[in-house]
């Protein structure tokens, strides 16, 4: 079994219920995988344990969605419990969040919710990454998320926000490039300006993933094909900020496996490190 | 500048109800997104762990049965698979599913199977069950209680849930007939070493077992099964559900 070493710098896929059974029998030649974390939340049982014999063939990447980070509710200490549960069980490489929040007065949406862009939220977010770094006992990585309205009091951009919160909490950020550039097309304003604020030692992994075009706005649906414009700021990206570990995410329409190999080799020739994965 | 919670509050408002973005200054039509998203999510996560009765219903009276069940009933949790404890209760009582008055009890079936499918793994070993009843002195055998494998889940119906579960599986047509009056069934459900096992039992069996779940003891369990079917034969059931790995532990306190 692979040791808690980091991710290699290659191009992984998101892991979904639907692939387990074919990537158990094939072992395909990825380098990694991603799966989230809540999906594997259960005590014991046939899901889990294909987690397990994937984990021992597989660095693992868990990434959460439902930790709802910049709540201004309590910490749900039950759901970091079962999250630290999980750590220990599968070991992973990395542990992941959104910048985001999901609940507030007890309700849950199970969404990713953006954040104002102000002080009050920046400092409130940061105390809370360094509050559920110090339950789980472990560094946790955040993800910048897409965005279909803008709070109008902000007093920053997203990427000055998201930048203050690497620089203040040290926490690596999970780099979504396509959500940069719906939220570019989304809010009007200059993706590669944004790359550009982000700094690239802060950065530890890669997101690619479709979105849809809605008639008001770009919907992130991970439910198409990457597209061409997120490929081409992918390797801009790249190209300022360096390799790093990318993952192709897909998770409504899921499509054939065969699918999500062909976008991790187009992410690989962009990446342009090792030649990790076979044809 | 409103605080973040103020924020929060507000847009959680918005998600609800279009009404009240007025406040929050949020782009209306753009809130709709996020509302359009959350019902994608419940019925998405729902129609999973009730895939026999969205079938059963079709995806549109599905999906209007999950709007109204997560109105009435909000998500808590960040965690969507402890979502649904609720649902079956929901739809007992759900007018529009009334024509069909075996559909709570399928629910019931699909949450018990998904619950079974969650709990802790076992290790099952039948001859330590057996080895604890050995040693347990006969004046004490009436007491001792006995537990179930965390994975049990009993489910009763008087319907033919079982049958309609299996006729409505992805490799079944679902077309097939089935005659609601052919009675009802007792269902244990239970995580086996090649996945799920979903069993009939007799009437006095289930009483029995229904009874130790509930911490009664031995002799109290077979007061109930008894009471349930006077020919309940206890060594027979003992020795089922000891190899089958239903019965966990045996102990005598």
């Amino acid at each position: 079994m692979f040791g808690s070493l980091n991710l290699p710098i290659a191009a992984g896929v998101g892991l979904r219920a639907p692939h387990v059974r074919e990537v158990l029998a094939t072992r395909p030649a990825l380098p990694w995988f991603e799966v989230h974390s809540e999906n594997y939340f259960a005590d014991g049982g046939p899901a889990l344990a294909a987690l397990q014999r994937i984990r021992a063939d597989y660095p693992l990447s868990l990434h959460g969605v439902g930790m709802s980070l910049g709540s201004s509710d309590p910490i749900d200490r039950d759901h970091i419990g079962k999250l630290k549960r999980l750590i220990a069980r599968v070991e992973p490489a990395q542990v992941s969040e959104h910048l985001c929040w999901s609940s507030v007065g007890g309700r849950n949406f199970n969404d990713l919710l953006p954040l104002p862009y102000n002080d009050e939220a920046l400092a409130h977010v940061c105390g809370r990454v360094a509050r559920v770094q110090d339950l789980l006992g472990r560094e946790i990585a955040f993800e910048n998320v897409s965005a279909y309205v803008a709070f109008p009091d902000a007093t920053m951009t997203e990427s000055e926000f998201v930048a203050s919160v690497a620089r203040r909490t040290g926490c690596k950020l999970l780099l979504d490039v396509n959500n940069v550039y719906v939220n570019a097309v989304n809010h009007g304003f200059d993706a590669d300006a944004y790359i550009a604020a982000i700094p690239p030692d802060a950065v530890a992994e890669y997101h690619l993933a479709g979105f849809d075009a809605g008639d008001l706005c770009l919907i992130d649906t991970h439910g198409a094909p990457i597209s061409g414009d997120v490929w081409a700021l992918f390797a801009r990206t790249v190209r300022r900020i360096g390799p790093r570990p990318t993952l192709i995410e897909w998770d409504t329409d899921i499509p054939a496996f065969s699918v999500l190999k062909g976008e991790a080799r187009t992410a690989q020739r962009i990446l342009g490190t090792i030649d990790a994965i076979a044809a | 500048m409103p605080s973040l919670r103020e924020l929060q509050l507000r847009f959680a408002a918005a998600l609800v109800a279009p009404a009240s973005t007025e406040g929050a200054a949020l782009d209306d039509e753009r809130m709709a997104i996020y509302r359009t998203n959350g019902r994608a999510t419940y019925r998405h996560a729902l129609g999973a762990t009730f895939a026999v009765v969205k079938r059963l219903t079709g995806a549109p009276f599905f999906n209007a049965a999950v709007d109204t069940f997560v109105a009435a009933h909000p998500p808590f949790s960040g965690d969507l698979n402890v979502y649904g404890e609720h649902f079956a209760d929901f739809v007992e009582r759900y007018a529009p599913a009334a024509n069909l008055p075996y559909l709570a009890d399928v629910a019931r079936l699909e949450w018990a199977i998904d619950e079974a499918s969650r709990a802790a793994d076992a290790t099952r070993v039948p001859d330590a069950a057996l080895a604890a009843l050995a040693i347990v002195p006969p004046e004490r055998v009436p007491h001792v209680r006995i537990a179930l494998d965390v994975s049990c889940r009993l489910v009763e119906s008087a319907y033919p849930i079982l049958r309609i579960w299996r006729a409505n599986q992805d490799d079944r047509s679902g077309d097939e007939r089935i005659d609601l009056e052919e009675g009802g069934i007792l269902l244990i459900v239970r995580r086996d070493t090649d996945g799920m096992a979903i069993e009939a039992l007799r009437r006095g069996e289930y009483a029995w077992l229904a009874a130790l779940a509930q911490a009664a003891t031995l002799h109290a369990a077979i007061d109930a099964a008894l009471a349930a079917d006077p020919a309940f034969d206890l060594g027979a059931v003992l020795r089922t559900h000891i190899g089958a790995g239903t019965i966990a532990a045996i102990f005598d306190q």
